[in-house]
């Protein structure tokens, strides 16, 4: 929690424009203290327009990939799963190209981006029901067939899609950044997200129940057709939220419930609050250096992988916590 | 709390596995289910706890048809404890046996402190009450077992069902196991266990089921039901039964395997070292 804080307020602080700590509070203070003005306008817009926006964005983002990772792993009985690996993020992807493709608005894009991740998830799962398998390998493996399956999708738009307008916006789009996020962008996530999360957090308990798997959380009494519908809807719902304003962001979604897990226990209870809090200061951190290490920036997916895989395949090598 | 099956036919598809049963299982006893692998134990506990739709006939709780009963209310009366499992995510075993609560907790809420003090007395119960702080996938496979029937406990349930309870556990742990699941019937449950041993139903229950290809060979006390010929039914094997008298010169009966002859044909005699060389 500490930390988090600490990161957001040097988020504020740093970046090519630099404002001073003491300049920043005092910014900050005007909105709810009647002060002088003893600053430049442009501060007040790096803070407000620029900076604020994307700290707001990467805290929400992480925390929603992270949220939906630990409630689909636990739902789905099985740690190796994330939006992406269930083709959520790709099937996310596929919808929010079409509707860029077609020039939609914000509001379509996030439609078509959930109706993809939906469908994506879908059939993902259905498909590993008949998988006569290890149903833990055969919801992965589907879940890789799916997803490039949408890759596949989403290449062939931006084959078609106009070279000088389009193909640009989808393909700097798709490599995840959170670059050219503005106020409205904002407003337009913080319903979907909230609204998964806060309904995923009601649910904590029942969550629990599910990762004991299916037969036996109906025993114990629960209505799992229900929950998994519900738990599937919110966790498609913010990852599409998420993929819309900022592409495809990766290994967020299994790297951090699994860190959680490894700190606080498999308990969602508090697995959820920590995978938030870590989510959301993780993306902060990893869109800072993706800001400041050079001089361009670099996309945010880049990063977030460069820096996931090595760190998921150190927690695989080393970890009595993250399963069995 | 009487829980009976009225001419209860089930089975996974179409096909039906256990055909036309009627059992009536009172508080106070303990049902051993025994049959071969196969004869349908597992299919007619599921479709009792709602897991399987019946293909016909009815399963009654007091004389109500729990057909349309939600899971949470069916689990507010039937507990269950599965065989022996290992989940992915390693819970606290305080965690594992609050989750019996949650059929009485309400959707968005989680277990209070009230849950918690039932989940304590039911781990004391069963005098594991050291596992409390554990975690339940490093505990061993008799521990895990008895945290399962402490869960199972704090359902508050009536009826108790437990699908082969001792399967994969060791000598000890399989008495040990069994001596709670007798100890339970005296709380006015009644118990319902399939089980893999003829001799753990003359121990442990008060009347045996012996299924047979999805039917009810016999019903009864397990001295008076189980015999050596309905045993060559159910499992195809002969065995004798013998009478022997303990410390407490309490007559006790075991069932020891008296002879499956293996029939000559099947038996190839090995290959001679130069035959193996000849086929290379």
């Amino acid at each position: 929690m500490i930390v988090l804080i600490l990161i957001f307020i040097l988020s504020f602080v740093l970046g090519r424009y630099s404002v001073p700590p003491g300049q920043l509070l005092e910014v900050l203070a005007t909105r709810v203290l009647p002060l002088e003005q003893r600053w430049s306008d442009t501060v007040e817009t790096v803070i407000f327009q620029v900076r604020l926006p994307r700290i707001l964005a990467a805290i929400m983002i992480g925390a929603a990939l992270s949220t939906a990772g630990a409630a689909y792993q636990g739902m789905f009985k099985n740690p190796l799963v994330s939006p992406d690996i269930l083709g959520a993020s790709a099937g996310a992807g596929f919808g929010a190209a079409l509707g860029i493709y077609f020039s939609f608005s914000m509001i379509g894009i996030q439609i078509m981006a959930f109706i993809g991740g939906l469908a994506a998830v879908a059939l993902t799962y259905g498909i590993s029901l008949r998988i006569r398998h290890d149903p833990m390998l055969a919801l992965v493996l589907s879940g890789i067939m799916i997803g490039s399956l949408f890759t596949a999708a989403i290449s062939g738009i931006k084959y078609i899609a106009d070279p000088y307008d389009k193909l640009p916006a989808i393909t700097f789009w798709l490599m995840g950044s959170l670059a050219s996020i503005n106020p409205q962008d904002i407003y337009m996530v913080v319903v979907p997200i909230m609204a998964g999360m806060i309904l995923l957090f009601l649910l904590r308990w029942r969550l629990n129940v599910m990762a004991m798997g299916e037969e036996e959380a109906q025993v114990l009494g629960l209505n799992t057709r229900r929950l998994k519908a519900v738990v599937i809807l919110c966790c498609t719902l913010m990852t599409a939220a998420s993929v819309s304003v900022s592409g495809l962001i990766g290994w967020v979604g299994l790297v951090i419930p699994h860190l959680a897990r490894m700190i606080v226990g498999p308990n969602y209870q508090v697995l959820l609050p920590a995978s938030i809090l870590l989510g959301g200061g993780y993306l902060l951190l990893v869109d800072d250096l993706a800001r400041l290490l050079a001089s361009m920036e670099i996309p945010l997916g880049i990063l977030t992988a460069l820096i996931g895989v090595p760190f998921f395949l150190y927690l695989l090598l080393n970890s009595k916590w993250g399963w069995k | 709390m009487k829980l009976e099956l009225k001419n209860l036919s089930c089975g996974y598809g179409r096909q039906n596995v256990v055909d036309g049963i009627s059992l009536e299982i009172n508080e106070g006893e303990v049902i051993g289910l025994l049959g071969a692998n196969g004869c349908g134990k597992t299919t007619l506990i599921k479709t009792i706890l709602g897991l399987l739709p019946p293909h016909g006939g009815e399963v009654l709780l007091d004389g109500k048809n729990i057909k349309h009963w939600t899971s949470a209310q069916i689990a507010r009366v039937i507990g269950y404890i599965p065989q022996m499992h290992t989940p992915p995510f390693p819970f606290q075993v305080l965690d594992v046996v609050l989750m019996g609560r949650t059929a009485h907790i309400k959707p968005f809420a989680s277990p209070s402190s009230r849950d918690v003090k039932i989940a304590e007395q039911a781990l004391e119960m069963l005098n594991i009450s050291y596992l409390r702080n554990r975690i339940y996938t490093e505990i061993s496979g008799g521990e895990r077992q008895l945290v399962l029937i402490a869960r199972a406990l704090t359902q508050q349930p009536k009826i108790l069902i437990m699908d082969e309870p001792t399967s994969s556990l060791d000598f000890g742990n399989q008495i040990k196991v069994l001596s709670h699941v007798k100890q339970l019937a005296g709380l006015d449950l009644a118990v319902l266990m399939s089980c893999h041993f003829p001799e753990h139903a003359f121990l442990y229950s008060t009347r045996v089921v012996l299924l047979n290809e999805g039917r009810i060979l016999h019903s009864g006390p397990p001295a008076e039901a189980i015999t050596a010929e309905r045993l060559k039914i159910l499992y195809g094997v002969e065995v004798e039964i013998i009478s022997v008298r303990n410390r407490l010169n309490k007559e006790l009966k075991v069932c020891i395997p008296s002879g499956y002859q293996i029939a000559e044909g099947d038996l190839t005699p090995a290959p001679k070292s130069d035959q193996i060389y000849a086929l290379a």
